[in-house]
């Protein structure tokens, strides 16, 4: 067997530093990009779902603002739209804000109580169902009983058979919701009689309305979502609906995405940002540890081409420590990332935030990375001392 | 002829550009079996001659032939070759790599010739008995004593057999004892294998142990 590179030479002694080095780095990108991947994940999780829908509420402001926004959409106004055209199916919908003195101001971390019209399947075709996490899906019978989304749920510290007070009603906790790390993390979803009922005591002007027999409480919905047959256009299908049914407001899916992403510009430029940030601060980091640690051991280079070894040689056995030694550092610097992450998230989660999402995406970049960017800084700092003779190596390694 | 080298001259650039001529037009030769020092003055330019010699940097005139190959003219794969397989060299400052045991130093040798493991692995480990550092084999060079050091060094220049060895200081940090072990060693090398020895010392006893002395002056050779 020909004498070659053992195995423990690619871990060499002494590497340490330069594998804490690189860790840091790493660490460096992985905690950049897990911020990044979760206003990623956030934006896209909002487009998405306004693309799934054709969303209508009653004409005027009604109650709140954003996803709140509209006018009643009375049972009637309902059935006209059910019956355009192209329209697969309607669910009626309730949506406020579950603090009221938070209805005025649209926030990212706005908590909300959405009651949904259960008997009609939910039209979104992004969203056919809600992923529970443990528990039970909300059903079309429930009554008093909610089912949370993740960062309502870990926030308040409640689980299935809790008991959570929504507008001054006792609810009973059947489920919670996976985390989707967009909109629903912060939704009570209730049955849409529930919802009616929590706006009916918030709102004493609905009470006289309905005093006066002018509105039956399935004329309660702030809004509903629609659904769209296989092969119809969401945008003509929105501007047929708002062309046949009078005083309603109607969202045409492929402007208010554009829209969403107008207003979340500001986000994506930061994600840039951020990006460009990580991988320029966990890049330099890196490769400046790998360099430096391959010029230390000028000398020894200098040695071995006195003993024979080719420009191929060494550039053979570096790529082969680097791949070591990057590699530990890359794992090490995910290792800390998540470490470092998971204690941040640990308290942001109790103010119902959550900072990081590493996803296996961003992780298995960050080790690529870190190898691939640690084998080219090594292959360079290795080229750069192949040009000298084996006695100026030596000399300057001494 | 082992070797024979024709009108070396090399010039260092120093500080602000300064030239600072080291060699002027050196011719030697040496043969198989002959031990020749090298003496002079710190800054004679001894070590350059070796260096030179030993294919480490280039001249800036002149031509070494080993045997009837002229080296000095080769392509730099080609002098690896000739590095890894027909000189060995013994430095002053041992230079063994810190993260390799003593026996991994001493097959560092044999890993860029392609010989075969085993093969290098034994003779490596006879070398080290021979030596006395065969009980050290899986020492770091940073646990060995200076003479320990330069013994494992010594192994490492002879391992692959080259027909010439280069000793630049070998003795120069070490004790009398220990330096009379690897000045015998070098004479045993010449006078049993054949080898030729190149020797830059300042001893006065290995000078005088010599076949030959060359004695280096401001750059220029003058055979005593």
């Amino acid at each position: 067997m020909p004498v070659g590179v053992k195995l423990r030479e690619l871990l060499p002694r002494g590497y340490t530093f330069t594998v804490v080095g690189i860790a840091v780095g790493v660490a460096g990108l992985v905690a950049l990009g897990a911020m990044a991947e979760r206003i990623t994940r956030f934006i896209e999780g909002g487009d998405r779902f306004v693309l799934g829908q054709i969303s209508v509420a009653g004409e005027g402001m009604g109650m709140g603002t954003g996803f709140t926004a509209g006018g009643l959409l009375s049972a009637a106004k309902i059935a006209e739209i059910a019956a355009v055209p192209g329209v697969s199916g309607v669910q009626a919908q309730v949506m406020m804000p579950l603090n009221t003195s938070t209805s005025q101001f649209l926030t990212l971390t706005q908590e909300l109580v959405f009651g949904m019209d259960l008997s009609v399947p939910i039209p979104n075709r992004h969203y056919r169902e809600l992923p529970v996490r443990a528990g039970r899906p909300l059903r079309a019978a429930d009554r008093r009983v909610t089912v949370l989304g993740a960062d309502f749920a870990t926030s308040r510290k409640l689980g299935v058979g809790s008991s959570v007070a929504l507008g001054g009603q006792d609810f009973t906790v059947v489920g919670v919701l996976d985390k989707t790390f967009t909109a629903p993390d912060r939704f009570a979803l209730v049955s849409i009689d529930d919802a009616r009922d929590l706006w009916l005591r918030r709102d004493p002007l609905l009470v006289q309305a309905f005093g006066a027999g002018s509105l039956r409480r399935n004329d309660l919905n702030t809004g509903a979502a629609v659904g769209w047959k296989d092969g119809e256009d969401p945008d003509a299908l929105a501007r047929r609906i708002q062309a046949t049914v009078a005083k309603v407001n109607v969202t045409i899916p492929g402007e208010i995405s554009r829209l969403l992403r107008q207003s979340t510009a500001f986000f994506s430029a930061l994600l840039l940002g951020i990006g460009t940030l990580g991988l320029l601060i966990g890049g330099l980091s890196l490769s400046n540890t790998v360099t430096a640690a391959v010029f230390e051991r000028i000398r020894d280079f200098g040695v071995k081409r006195a003993l024979g070894a080719t420009d191929l040689h060494l550039l053979r056995e570096v790529l082969g420590e680097a791949l070591g030694v990057s590699l530990s550092g890359g794992v090490a610097g995910v290792l800390l990332a998540l470490g470092i992450g998971t204690a941040v998230d640990t308290r942001a989660i109790r103010e119902g935030q959550q900072l990081f999402l590493f996803s296996p995406r961003l992780l298995a970049f960050a080790v690529v990375f870190s190898v691939v960017l640690g084998g080219l800084a090594a292959a360079y700092a290795t080229l750069r001392i192949a040009r000298l003779s084996p006695a100026e190596a030596i000399r300057r390694g001494s | 002829m082992l070797l024979r080298a024709r009108g070396l001259s090399k010039t260092f650039t120093g500080p602000g550009g300064t030239l600072v001529p080291v060699l002027h037009g050196i011719d030697l030769e040496v043969k198989g079996g002959e031990l020749v020092a090298v003496s002079g003055v710190s800054g004679s330019g001894k070590s350059t001659l070796l260096n030179l010699i030993g294919l480490l940097e280039p001249p800036d005139a002149g031509e070494i032939w080993l045997g009837d190959e002229r080296v000095s003219h080769l392509g730099r794969r080609a002098q690896c070759r000739v590095r890894g397989a027909s000189i060995g060299y013994v430095f002053q400052s041992f230079l063994l790599l810190a993260g390799l045991t003593a026996l991994d130093n001493v097959m560092l040798a044999a890993r860029y010739v392609g010989r075969d493991r085993a093969d290098a692995r034994r003779e490596a480990l006879g070398l080290m008995e021979r030596l006395g550092v065969a009980h050290r084999a899986t020492h770091h060079p940073a646990q060995l004593s200076g003479g320990e050091q330069q013994r494992v060094a010594f192994c490492r220049a002879v391992l692959n057999r080259p027909p010439l060895v280069l000793a630049d200081e070998p003795t120069g940090n070490l004790d009398d004892e220990h330096a009379r072990v690897i000045l015998d060693e070098l004479h045993a090398l010449a006078a049993d294998r054949g080898t030729g020895v190149m020797l830059v010392t300042h001893r006065t006893e290995a000078s005088a142990r010599a076949d030959r002395v060359l004695r280096l002056d401001q750059g220029r050779l003058a055979t005593r």
